[in-house]
């Protein structure tokens, strides 16, 4: 139960954190490739010429792309014929197929297969000029195939326990059409076929399948060079594959694909998809292992972490910090709570919760000296450590919540509370170490401050008591009227409408803590919706016009 | 790579697979005893799935006390040779075994173990689905309703322990 918890929680933490960073640099992007797409178009109507387009290139680190080719409607139409008539030969052959003497239908089939291979590769390589229908014809013979095996397979009885069979004899044999005739649409379809059957073979067998990765590696991706598509998807079913290891113990497949996928990433380094996805599978390896030996401390998970941040450094992968500093937070917890485990500490939710604050804090701290320092990606680490952060403020803000943590308790967990007072040592040395070189003199870096000693103090009052709720309590809306108060603060001085927002939202988010704090012990529940609805209301409304009437004036 | 030597290699390959199967399936059914088996209701809400039913005997589950059995208890997935015996007209298990006896003359019958509790073991033959044609497998679904099966199936079993089901019938 508390595996389960500390498991969802961190979960539910490396989700929103890869979720609001995709949207922060979502609309960068955006910009980015609009940009990308009209410089080709200006250096055409001689706006700029092809050294200052260049130059506008390099100073946005962009690459010049060139124009995606469109698919032709004949080629569209032609794939959705061949797939419409596959599927309904196999329509057929479902509905049918008892009224045709087995025998005859089986060859019937096979035939009709192996002629469709046939005037495929005709109109491929023998006759010229039909070669998008020849490519077509590979892959409606490919789609009979697969009517052809699952028809023996319904002759036969062979049991649906057994369809990972079935999917094995389609896939594999049509490899060498996606292969060795180059035909990228049987490719997709080959690559389809090997995640479900995949997925059939461990669920029906219960053991971990390990051809799947190695024939995906060393045949299936080298040969995808070219097809981002079937890449993808081989990409995809090797995470899922990763996914799958965390609920069945498989440490040593998740082990496998992590670092298969990060040779992937070191072969073809254009593919960041290898990358994010190695950092991923090797987060999966981290639960894994936890599963299998949950009093075993995971300590080998720095290594591959290390490796991850020196090539997102390294490389300049920015996004990828994001998997890094998930997979950091999740693998520190986990070899803390096998500690505790190894000692017989209880699992204690307020001590837990303490910790992740101060490790928010800690990444925060990194990304001010980022900043200072001008190493890279000092925003992204001053997201994510603002959103740990924040959370667990928020969630120790209410009493509600710190009284049912209590109740939860049973007896101090020594792993987090030294774990936590060696945070608070770091980040108080840091503090001092900055302020001696003087970091902290601008205006907004002193609001800055200001926030990071709350947190600090808050979080050292409820280390120290855990059991004075009310204490708790006004120390924790402090820091959260704080955090309202730096973010107002630092938004106006900055003029920065976002951070200036948000520091409004988190008012209102105070506002409803002390509200349900205050009315959630009333029997009457009606009350409080309709009184806490009216309420949010008003103060939304009220807000929301001083809000606008102040950014008006940034402007 | 020459392009029709490719073309001529994999029309070779799928060939070989889909006449592959047939044989060794026609094998079982040319070489294979008949044995007669019984079947038991199972929960309606998934025995029908589709165009084909599923089916579960009475040899699926297996009171290891009641019959001759190497071991107390069998792991999941592992692979067991079940004896059978016709006992009226239908066949039951007499023994189960991890390997395949050489002197004995008996029918032997290849088997996955599911899962073992209680010396009870519930075993998988592989024989569990049976495909029909679209919208008949109503039929099979009645009469497998209610507290008793009225349903048999007829199955074929090779020398080393493959079973393929040649009809099910109304008994």
């Amino acid at each position: 139960m508390i595996m389960l918890s500390v498991m969802i929680s961190l979960f539910w933490w490396a989700v929103v954190i890869f979720i609001i960073v995709k949207l922060v640099s979502g609309g960068r992007k955006k910009h980015y490739s609009w940009l990308q797409r009209e410089l080709p178009l200006w250096e055409e109507k001689n706006i700029i010429n092809k050294e200052q387009g260049d130059t506008v290139l390099s100073l946005y680190k962009l690459k010049r792309v060139t124009a995606k080719k469109k698919m032709d409607m004949v080629k569209i139409l032609t794939l959705i014929g061949v797939i419409f008539v596959g599927l309904g030969v196999i329509f057929f052959v479902g509905a049918n197929w008892q009224r045709i003497p087995a025998h005859f239908r089986t060859g019937m089939l096979l035939a009709i297969t192996i002629s469709t291979l046939y005037a495929g590769y005709v109109f491929s390589y023998e006759k010229e000029g039909f070669i998008n229908l020849g490519k077509n014809l590979l892959l409606l013979a490919s789609l009979f195939w697969g009517a052809t095996i699952a028809l023996i397979g319904q002759i036969y009885n062979i049991p649906t326990s057994e369809n990972w069979y079935i999917l094995l004899l389609w896939a594999f044999p049509i490899v060498p059409i996606a292969i060795l005739f180059k035909n990228d649409y049987v490719h997709v379809l080959a690559s389809v076929l090997l995640v479900i059957w995949n997925f059939l073979y461990s669920s029906n067998n219960h053991i971990a399948n390990y051809y799947y990765p190695i024939f995906i590696f060393l045949l299936m991706l080298p040969t995808a060079k070219d097809s981002i598509l079937s890449r993808r998807i081989s990409i995809i079913g090797l995470v899922s594959a990763s996914l799958y290891c965390c609920f069945n113990q498989y440490e040593w497949l998740a082990l496998l694909i992590s670092a298969g996928l990060l040779v992937g990433y070191l072969a073809q380094k254009e593919e960041r998809a290898y990358l994010y996805t190695a950092s991923l599978s090797f987060i999966f390896w981290e639960i894994t292992y936890f599963t299998v030996r949950p009093q075993e401390p995971n300590l080998y998970f720095l290594l591959p972490v290390g490796v991850m941040l020196y090539l997102t450094y390294k490389d300049n992968v920015e996004k990828n910090l994001v998997f890094c500093l998930a997979s950091l937070l999740i693998g520190l917890n986990l070899a803390l709570s096998s500690v505790s485990q190894l000692l017989g500490y209880p699992f204690n939710g307020l001590q837990f919760i303490i910790f992740q604050l101060l490790s928010g804090i800690s990444i925060y701290s990194v990304g001010i000296v980022s900043r200072n320092r001008g190493y890279l990606f000092p925003v992204i680490y001053k997201i994510i450590g603002y959103l740990v952060t924040f959370i667990c403020v928020y969630l120790l803000a209410f009493k509600v919540i710190l009284t049912a943590t209590i109740g939860l308790v049973g007896g101090a967990n020594n792993v987090h509370l030294f774990g936590s007072l060696i945070l608070a040592g770091l980040i108080a040395l840091f503090v001092i170490d900055e302020r001696r070189f003087g970091s902290f003199k601008s205006k907004s870096s002193r609001i800055e401050l200001a926030a990071l000693i709350a947190v600090l103090v808050g979080s050292f009052i409820l280390l120290v008591s855990p059991y004075t709720v009310l204490l708790n309590v006004i120390a924790m809306n402090s820091v959260l009227v704080i955090f309202a108060l730096s973010n107002i603060f630092l938004g106006v001085e900055l003029k920065n409408p976002p951070v200036f927002t948000s520091g409004i939202v988190i008012f209102t988010l105070f506002i409803i803590t002390r509200y349900v704090d205050l009315t959630w012990a009333l029997k009457e529940k009606s009350l409080f919706f309709i009184v806490g609805g009216l309420v949010i209301l008003f103060l939304g409304t009220f807000l929301e016009k001083q809000r606008r009437m102040i950014i008006e004036r940034m402007k | 790579m020459n392009k029709k030597l490719i073309f001529i290699m994999v029309s070779f390959l799928w060939i070989a697979v889909a006449v592959g199967i047939v044989i060794s399936k026609q094998h079982t059914i040319r070489t294979g005893r008949t044995v007669l088996l019984e079947t038991v209701p199972v929960d309606p809400r998934d025995f029908l799935r589709g165009d084909y039913v599923i089916l579960r005997y009475k040899i699926s589950t297996v009171d290891l006390q009641q019959i001759q059995s190497e071991k107390s208890y069998y792991g999941r997935k592992e692979k067991v040779y079940v004896k059978l015996q016709p006992r009226e007209r239908f066949w039951e298990v007499v023994a189960v075994k991890t390997k395949m006896p050489v002197s004995d003359s008996g029918l032997y019958i290849k088997a996955k173990a599911q899962y073992c509790y209680s010396k009870k073991l519930e075993l998988n033959y592989g024989i569990e689905s049976y495909f029909v044609p679209e919208g008949e497998g109503k039929d099979i679904e009645k009469n497998m309703r209610g507290s008793k099966s009225s349903i048999g199936v007829e199955i074929l079993v090779d020398r080393l322990g493959n079973a393929i089901i040649n009809k099910v019938f109304a008994r």
